[in-house]
Protein backbone atom coordinates (compact mmCIF):
# COMPACT_ATOMS: atom_id res chain seq x y z
CA UNK A 1 0.00 0.00 0.00
CA UNK A 2 1.72 3.03 -0.93
CA UNK A 3 0.54 6.50 0.99
CA UNK A 4 1.48 8.70 -1.91
CA UNK A 5 -1.12 10.60 -4.25
CA UNK A 6 -1.01 9.15 -7.24
CA UNK A 7 -2.84 9.80 -10.66
CA UNK A 8 -3.64 6.39 -12.04
CA UNK A 9 -2.25 6.41 -15.48
CA UNK A 10 -4.52 4.01 -16.94
CA UNK A 11 -7.21 6.56 -16.26
CA UNK A 12 -5.62 9.59 -16.70
CA UNK A 13 -5.31 8.93 -20.99
CA UNK A 14 -8.70 9.19 -21.01
CA UNK A 15 -10.30 12.34 -22.07
CA UNK A 16 -13.00 12.78 -19.43
CA UNK A 17 -12.21 10.32 -16.84
CA UNK A 18 -12.51 10.94 -12.79
CA UNK A 19 -8.74 11.26 -11.15
CA UNK A 20 -7.95 8.76 -8.39
CA UNK A 21 -6.00 10.06 -4.99
CA UNK A 22 -4.96 7.04 -2.52
CA UNK A 23 -5.92 7.49 0.84
CA UNK A 24 -4.01 4.88 2.97
CA UNK A 25 -5.37 2.17 0.56
CA UNK A 26 -8.83 3.46 -0.19
CA UNK A 27 -8.85 5.49 -3.56
CA UNK A 28 -11.10 8.77 -3.56
CA UNK A 29 -11.90 9.23 -7.34
CA UNK A 30 -12.49 13.37 -8.38
CA UNK A 31 -14.05 15.06 -11.51
CA UNK A 32 -14.87 18.67 -11.57
CA UNK A 33 -17.49 19.97 -13.72
CA UNK A 34 -18.64 23.37 -15.35
CA UNK A 35 -22.17 24.81 -16.37
CA UNK A 36 -23.48 21.84 -14.85
CA UNK A 37 -27.52 22.07 -15.86
CA UNK A 38 -29.12 19.15 -13.31
CA UNK A 39 -28.13 20.06 -9.95
CA UNK A 40 -32.06 20.26 -9.45
CA UNK A 41 -32.11 16.90 -10.05
CA UNK A 42 -29.05 15.55 -8.93
CA UNK A 43 -29.72 17.18 -5.50
CA UNK A 44 -33.09 15.56 -5.63
CA UNK A 45 -32.42 12.13 -6.20
CA UNK A 46 -29.71 12.10 -3.48
CA UNK A 47 -31.84 13.61 -1.10
CA UNK A 48 -34.15 10.74 -1.56
CA UNK A 49 -31.58 8.02 -1.36
CA UNK A 50 -31.94 6.87 -5.07
CA UNK A 51 -28.78 8.44 -6.38
CA UNK A 52 -27.16 5.29 -7.99
CA UNK A 53 -24.02 5.15 -7.34
CA UNK A 54 -23.42 6.87 -4.07
CA UNK A 55 -21.36 9.94 -4.67
CA UNK A 56 -20.50 13.36 -2.99
CA UNK A 57 -20.98 16.57 -4.82
CA UNK A 58 -19.09 19.34 -3.37
CA UNK A 59 -19.71 23.18 -4.54
CA UNK A 60 -16.35 23.20 -5.66
CA UNK A 61 -16.09 27.33 -5.45
CA UNK A 62 -15.47 26.78 -1.90
CA UNK A 63 -12.43 24.26 -3.03
CA UNK A 64 -9.18 26.45 -4.02
CA UNK A 65 -7.12 22.94 -3.91
CA UNK A 66 -7.53 19.36 -3.93
CA UNK A 67 -5.67 18.45 -0.59
CA UNK A 68 -7.84 19.76 2.07
CA UNK A 69 -10.44 17.23 0.25
CA UNK A 70 -7.92 14.93 0.99
CA UNK A 71 -7.48 15.69 4.76
CA UNK A 72 -11.40 15.70 4.75
CA UNK A 73 -11.78 12.25 3.04
CA UNK A 74 -8.89 11.15 5.52
CA UNK A 75 -10.67 11.82 8.37
CA UNK A 76 -14.86 10.66 7.01
CA UNK A 77 -12.39 7.36 6.38
CA UNK A 78 -11.20 7.44 10.09
CA UNK A 79 -14.89 7.81 11.09
CA UNK A 80 -16.02 5.11 9.19
CA UNK A 81 -13.75 2.55 9.89
CA UNK A 82 -14.59 3.25 13.50
CA UNK A 83 -18.03 3.30 12.87
CA UNK A 84 -19.01 6.56 14.02
CA UNK A 85 -19.89 8.57 11.14
CA UNK A 86 -22.38 11.99 12.00
CA UNK A 87 -23.90 11.97 8.89
CA UNK A 88 -26.19 9.00 7.28
CA UNK A 89 -23.79 7.98 4.21
CA UNK A 90 -20.05 7.95 3.81
CA UNK A 91 -20.44 10.30 0.87
CA UNK A 92 -22.37 12.85 2.76
CA UNK A 93 -19.74 12.82 5.68
CA UNK A 94 -17.10 14.01 3.29
CA UNK A 95 -19.15 17.28 2.68
CA UNK A 96 -19.74 17.51 6.41
CA UNK A 97 -16.06 17.10 6.75
CA UNK A 98 -14.81 19.40 4.59
CA UNK A 99 -17.24 22.43 5.78
CA UNK A 100 -15.37 22.27 9.26
CA UNK A 101 -18.25 23.31 10.73
CA UNK A 102 -20.25 20.96 12.85
CA UNK A 103 -23.40 22.20 11.63
CA UNK A 104 -24.87 19.58 9.41
CA UNK A 105 -27.88 20.62 7.66
CA UNK A 106 -25.78 24.24 7.06
CA UNK A 107 -22.90 22.08 6.22
CA UNK A 108 -24.55 20.31 3.49
CA UNK A 109 -26.71 23.75 1.89
CA UNK A 110 -23.19 25.32 2.25
CA UNK A 111 -20.35 22.81 0.92
CA UNK A 112 -22.69 20.73 -0.89
CA UNK A 113 -24.81 21.78 -3.71
CA UNK A 114 -28.14 23.45 -4.26
CA UNK A 115 -30.67 23.73 -7.23
CA UNK A 116 -28.55 26.24 -8.90
CA UNK A 117 -25.01 25.59 -8.93
CA UNK A 118 -23.43 24.93 -11.90
CA UNK A 119 -19.78 24.47 -10.51
CA UNK A 120 -19.45 20.78 -9.13
CA UNK A 121 -16.62 18.41 -7.79
CA UNK A 122 -17.60 14.94 -7.48
CA UNK A 123 -16.42 12.55 -5.72
CA UNK A 124 -16.45 8.59 -4.86
CA UNK A 125 -14.78 6.37 -2.54
CA UNK A 126 -13.40 3.44 -4.04
CA UNK A 127 -15.32 3.87 -7.60
CA UNK A 128 -15.10 0.96 -10.01
CA UNK A 129 -14.62 1.79 -13.40
CA UNK A 130 -18.09 1.16 -14.39
CA UNK A 131 -19.33 3.66 -11.20
CA UNK A 132 -17.43 6.43 -12.82
CA UNK A 133 -18.88 6.17 -16.04
CA UNK A 134 -22.16 5.65 -14.09
CA UNK A 135 -21.19 9.13 -12.79
CA UNK A 136 -20.00 10.71 -15.50
CA UNK A 137 -23.37 10.09 -17.52
CA UNK A 138 -25.33 11.29 -14.04
CA UNK A 139 -24.07 14.69 -14.40
CA UNK A 140 -24.71 17.01 -17.34
CA UNK A 141 -22.00 19.77 -17.43
CA UNK A 142 -18.39 20.16 -18.85
CA UNK A 143 -15.88 18.22 -17.58
CA UNK A 144 -12.63 20.36 -16.89
CA UNK A 145 -8.93 19.34 -15.14
CA UNK A 146 -8.56 19.82 -11.34
CA UNK A 147 -5.82 21.99 -11.85
CA UNK A 148 -8.39 24.92 -12.74
CA UNK A 149 -9.59 24.60 -9.10
CA UNK A 150 -7.33 27.24 -7.79
CA UNK A 151 -8.51 30.05 -10.79
CA UNK A 152 -12.09 29.27 -9.93
CA UNK A 153 -12.72 28.96 -6.44
CA UNK A 154 -14.43 32.26 -4.90
CA UNK A 155 -11.80 33.65 -2.37
CA UNK A 156 -14.01 35.70 -0.46
CA UNK A 157 -17.05 33.32 -0.56
CA UNK A 158 -14.39 30.69 1.13
CA UNK A 159 -12.79 33.48 4.28
CA UNK A 160 -16.60 34.48 5.23
CA UNK A 161 -17.67 30.54 5.53
CA UNK A 162 -14.12 29.25 7.35
CA UNK A 163 -13.82 33.01 8.88
CA UNK A 164 -10.36 33.38 7.09
CA UNK A 165 -8.67 36.51 8.84
CA UNK A 166 -6.20 38.59 6.53
CA UNK A 167 -3.41 37.99 8.81
CA UNK A 168 -3.67 34.37 9.30
CA UNK A 169 -3.28 34.25 5.18
CA UNK A 170 -0.05 36.40 6.22
CA UNK A 171 1.39 33.32 7.20
CA UNK A 172 -0.63 30.53 5.59
CA UNK A 173 -2.23 29.73 1.86
CA UNK A 174 -6.01 29.71 1.70
CA UNK A 175 -5.93 25.72 1.63
CA UNK A 176 -3.77 25.12 4.43
CA UNK A 177 -6.03 27.32 6.26
CA UNK A 178 -9.29 25.39 5.42
CA UNK A 179 -7.04 22.06 6.23
CA UNK A 180 -6.91 23.79 9.93
CA UNK A 181 -10.14 23.90 10.42
CA UNK A 182 -10.84 20.73 9.06
CA UNK A 183 -8.50 19.05 11.32
CA UNK A 184 -9.06 20.95 14.37
CA UNK A 185 -12.99 20.90 14.23
CA UNK A 186 -13.39 18.59 16.73
CA UNK A 187 -11.26 19.67 19.07
CA UNK A 188 -12.97 23.33 19.49
CA UNK B 1 -7.29 -2.75 17.35
CA UNK B 2 -7.84 -2.53 13.58
CA UNK B 3 -8.38 1.15 13.23
CA UNK B 4 -4.94 1.39 14.56
CA UNK B 5 -3.75 0.73 11.00
CA UNK B 6 -6.24 1.49 9.34
CA UNK B 7 -6.14 5.63 10.20
CA UNK B 8 -2.55 5.91 9.16
CA UNK B 9 -0.08 5.67 6.60
CA UNK B 10 2.05 3.05 6.80
CA UNK B 11 5.24 4.38 7.75
CA UNK B 12 6.06 5.83 11.08
CA UNK B 13 9.65 6.77 12.09
CA UNK B 14 10.75 8.00 15.76
CA UNK B 15 11.71 11.24 15.56
CA UNK B 16 11.85 12.44 19.63
CA UNK B 17 10.30 11.00 22.91
CA UNK B 18 9.75 13.79 25.36
CA UNK B 19 8.42 13.02 28.51
CA UNK B 20 4.43 13.89 27.50
CA UNK B 21 4.81 12.76 23.74
CA UNK B 22 6.69 10.71 21.08
CA UNK B 23 7.01 12.50 17.80
CA UNK B 24 7.35 10.60 14.06
CA UNK B 25 8.15 11.12 10.63
CA UNK B 26 5.65 9.61 8.92
CA UNK B 27 3.29 10.61 5.43
CA UNK B 28 -0.15 12.20 5.37
CA UNK B 29 -2.36 11.30 2.06
CA UNK B 30 1.15 12.23 -0.31
CA UNK B 31 2.49 14.73 2.44
CA UNK B 32 5.03 14.17 4.66
CA UNK B 33 4.28 15.12 8.20
CA UNK B 34 5.07 14.60 11.63
CA UNK B 35 3.00 12.90 14.39
CA UNK B 36 2.68 14.00 17.71
CA UNK B 37 1.27 10.67 19.68
CA UNK B 38 0.47 11.33 23.66
CA UNK B 39 1.07 8.47 25.38
CA UNK B 40 -0.70 7.32 29.03
CA UNK B 41 0.75 7.59 32.08
CA UNK B 42 0.75 4.06 33.54
CA UNK B 43 1.05 5.49 37.05
CA UNK B 44 -2.07 7.77 36.72
CA UNK B 45 -5.61 6.52 37.28
CA UNK B 46 -7.09 4.91 33.77
CA UNK B 47 -10.11 7.42 34.15
CA UNK B 48 -8.23 10.05 35.00
CA UNK B 49 -4.68 9.75 32.76
CA UNK B 50 -7.52 9.24 29.37
CA UNK B 51 -9.34 12.75 30.22
CA UNK B 52 -6.17 14.43 30.79
CA UNK B 53 -4.12 12.90 27.86
CA UNK B 54 -7.62 14.21 25.30
CA UNK B 55 -8.10 17.43 27.26
CA UNK B 56 -4.62 18.33 26.46
CA UNK B 57 -4.73 17.38 23.07
CA UNK B 58 -7.47 19.14 22.08
CA UNK B 59 -6.09 22.15 23.98
CA UNK B 60 -2.75 21.78 21.77
CA UNK B 61 -5.13 21.86 18.42
CA UNK B 62 -7.01 24.76 20.00
CA UNK B 63 -4.04 26.68 20.23
CA UNK B 64 -1.96 25.84 17.28
CA UNK B 65 -4.88 27.09 15.33
CA UNK B 66 -6.17 30.16 17.31
CA UNK B 67 -1.69 31.19 17.06
CA UNK B 68 -2.37 30.90 13.24
CA UNK B 69 -5.25 32.97 12.83
CA UNK B 70 -3.37 35.20 14.93
CA UNK B 71 -0.99 35.53 11.88
CA UNK B 72 1.93 33.12 13.46
CA UNK B 73 3.52 30.81 11.76
CA UNK B 74 3.23 27.45 12.96
CA UNK B 75 3.08 23.85 11.36
CA UNK B 76 -0.04 23.59 9.64
CA UNK B 77 -2.12 20.77 11.45
CA UNK B 78 -3.52 17.35 9.08
CA UNK B 79 -5.79 15.55 11.84
CA UNK B 80 -6.56 15.28 15.31
CA UNK B 81 -6.86 11.79 16.72
CA UNK B 82 -9.06 11.33 19.96
CA UNK B 83 -8.52 7.80 20.26
CA UNK B 84 -4.78 7.18 19.33
CA UNK B 85 -4.08 10.43 21.27
CA UNK B 86 -2.60 11.64 18.04
CA UNK B 87 -1.79 15.28 16.60
CA UNK B 88 -0.85 15.10 12.85
CA UNK B 89 1.48 18.35 11.39
CA UNK B 90 3.12 19.77 8.74
CA UNK B 91 6.98 18.34 8.31
CA UNK B 92 8.85 21.91 8.34
CA UNK B 93 11.65 21.41 6.87
CA UNK B 94 14.20 23.36 8.21
CA UNK B 95 17.14 23.68 11.11
CA UNK B 96 15.44 24.93 14.48
CA UNK B 97 16.62 28.32 16.15
CA UNK B 98 18.73 26.32 18.58
CA UNK B 99 20.89 25.05 15.89
CA UNK B 100 21.41 27.56 14.35
CA UNK B 101 22.32 30.29 17.21
CA UNK B 102 24.98 27.22 18.49
CA UNK B 103 26.35 27.67 15.25
CA UNK B 104 26.57 31.30 15.98
CA UNK B 105 28.23 30.72 19.27
CA UNK B 106 30.86 28.17 17.51
CA UNK B 107 31.21 29.87 14.18
CA UNK B 108 31.14 33.36 14.96
CA UNK B 109 27.26 35.42 14.84
CA UNK B 110 25.82 36.26 11.25
CA UNK B 111 25.14 39.96 12.36
CA UNK B 112 22.15 40.32 9.60
CA UNK B 113 20.59 36.84 9.82
CA UNK B 114 20.74 36.99 13.48
CA UNK B 115 18.76 40.59 13.45
CA UNK B 116 16.11 38.98 11.31
CA UNK B 117 15.46 36.25 13.49
CA UNK B 118 15.65 38.19 16.82
CA UNK B 119 12.80 40.39 15.15
CA UNK B 120 10.58 37.65 14.53
CA UNK B 121 10.79 36.08 17.88
CA UNK B 122 9.41 39.25 19.25
CA UNK B 123 7.37 40.10 16.57
CA UNK B 124 5.65 36.63 17.03
CA UNK B 125 5.42 36.68 20.38
CA UNK B 126 3.83 40.08 20.92
CA UNK B 127 1.16 38.90 18.66
CA UNK B 128 0.31 35.71 20.33
CA UNK B 129 0.33 37.83 23.46
CA UNK B 130 -1.90 40.63 22.33
CA UNK B 131 -4.02 37.58 20.92
CA UNK B 132 -4.32 36.45 24.58
CA UNK B 133 -2.61 33.19 23.79
CA UNK B 134 0.74 32.28 25.98
CA UNK B 135 3.04 29.76 24.41
CA UNK B 136 3.88 28.60 27.85
CA UNK B 137 7.21 27.00 26.54
CA UNK B 138 9.43 29.25 24.55
CA UNK B 139 12.74 27.43 24.23
CA UNK B 140 14.87 27.93 21.02
CA UNK B 141 14.17 24.72 19.95
CA UNK B 142 10.72 25.34 19.44
CA UNK B 143 11.18 27.86 16.96
CA UNK B 144 12.44 26.69 13.81
CA UNK B 145 13.32 28.46 10.80
CA UNK B 146 11.45 27.38 7.36
CA UNK B 147 14.51 26.50 4.43
CA UNK B 148 14.28 29.19 1.79
CA UNK B 149 12.41 31.68 3.27
CA UNK B 150 13.96 31.41 6.88
CA UNK B 151 10.31 32.39 8.33
CA UNK B 152 10.13 31.95 12.29
CA UNK B 153 7.65 28.61 13.13
CA UNK B 154 6.76 28.31 16.36
CA UNK B 155 5.74 24.88 17.40
CA UNK B 156 4.74 22.45 20.63
CA UNK B 157 1.81 24.39 21.78
CA UNK B 158 1.31 21.44 24.26
CA UNK B 159 2.18 23.63 27.09
CA UNK B 160 -0.13 26.68 25.94
CA UNK B 161 -3.17 28.53 26.93
CA UNK B 162 -5.27 31.47 26.86
CA UNK B 163 -4.61 34.84 29.39
CA UNK B 164 -4.64 37.95 29.14
CA UNK B 165 -2.64 38.71 32.65
CA UNK B 166 0.56 40.73 32.07
CA UNK B 167 1.84 37.86 34.89
CA UNK B 168 1.81 34.96 32.70
CA UNK B 169 3.34 36.84 29.31
CA UNK B 170 6.12 38.37 31.34
CA UNK B 171 6.83 34.41 32.45
CA UNK B 172 6.13 33.33 28.84
CA UNK B 173 9.32 36.01 28.13
CA UNK B 174 11.18 34.90 31.11
CA UNK B 175 11.35 31.56 30.14
CA UNK B 176 12.59 32.21 26.92
CA UNK B 177 15.18 34.91 28.44
CA UNK B 178 16.54 32.39 31.13
CA UNK B 179 16.88 29.57 28.11
CA UNK B 180 18.18 31.99 25.64
CA UNK B 181 20.93 33.25 28.56
CA UNK B 182 22.11 29.59 29.72
CA UNK B 183 22.18 27.92 25.91
CA UNK B 184 23.14 31.04 23.60
CA UNK B 185 25.37 33.23 25.81
CA UNK B 186 28.08 33.30 22.77
CA UNK B 187 25.79 34.94 21.25
CA UNK B 188 25.57 38.16 22.24
CA UNK B 189 22.06 39.83 23.66
CA UNK B 190 19.86 38.48 21.70
CA UNK B 191 17.27 38.51 24.62
CA UNK B 192 17.15 42.94 23.93
CA UNK B 193 16.79 42.32 20.52
CA UNK B 194 13.79 40.16 21.04
CA UNK B 195 12.55 42.29 23.62
CA UNK B 196 13.06 45.62 21.04
CA UNK B 197 10.78 43.46 18.38
CA UNK B 198 8.09 42.71 21.06
CA UNK B 199 7.99 46.37 21.94
CA UNK B 200 7.08 47.27 18.36
CA UNK B 201 5.35 44.27 18.06
CA UNK B 202 3.08 44.34 21.15
CA UNK B 203 0.67 47.41 22.08
CA UNK B 204 0.69 46.19 25.58
CA UNK B 205 4.03 45.70 25.65
CA UNK B 206 4.58 48.11 28.77
CA UNK B 207 2.53 46.21 31.45
CA UNK B 208 3.99 43.00 30.50
CA UNK B 209 7.50 44.61 30.69
CA UNK B 210 7.41 46.13 33.77
CA UNK B 211 6.04 42.66 35.08
CA UNK B 212 9.04 40.94 33.31
CA UNK B 213 11.20 43.49 35.48
CA UNK B 214 9.35 41.73 39.04
CA UNK B 215 9.79 38.26 37.71
CA UNK B 216 13.03 38.38 37.17
CA UNK B 217 13.53 39.57 40.66
CA UNK B 218 11.82 36.76 42.00
CA UNK B 219 11.76 33.77 39.55
CA UNK B 220 9.27 32.16 37.60
CA UNK B 221 7.07 30.64 40.59
CA UNK B 222 5.36 33.42 42.72
CA UNK B 223 5.85 33.41 46.31
CA UNK B 224 2.52 31.92 47.78
CA UNK B 225 3.05 33.47 51.34
CA UNK B 226 -0.12 34.28 53.37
Amino acid sequence: MSSEIFCCDSYRFKVEAMKLFNINGTSLSLALYTDVTNSKELLESMQAGTLEPEVAFLNALLVPDIFPILAAAHKTLVAKSRDSLTTRTLHSELVYNYSGSKHITESLKRCGISDSTTYILAARFDATPDEIKAIEKLISGNEIDLEELGGRANQSQIQKHYKISASELGVSSIADAITCRIASRDAL
Amino acid sequence: MATETDSRDSSLILLKQGAEARVFDSSFVGRRCVVKERFSKKYRHPTLDSKLTLRRLNAEARCVTKARKLGVCTPVLYAVDPMLHTLTFEYVEGPSVKDVFLEFGSRGVDKEYMDNIASQIGDAIGKLHDGGLVHGDLTTSNMLLRNGTNQLVLIDFGLSFTSTLPEDKAVDLYVLERAILSMHSLCGNVMDQILAAYRKSSKQWSSTLNKLAQVRQRGRKRTMIG
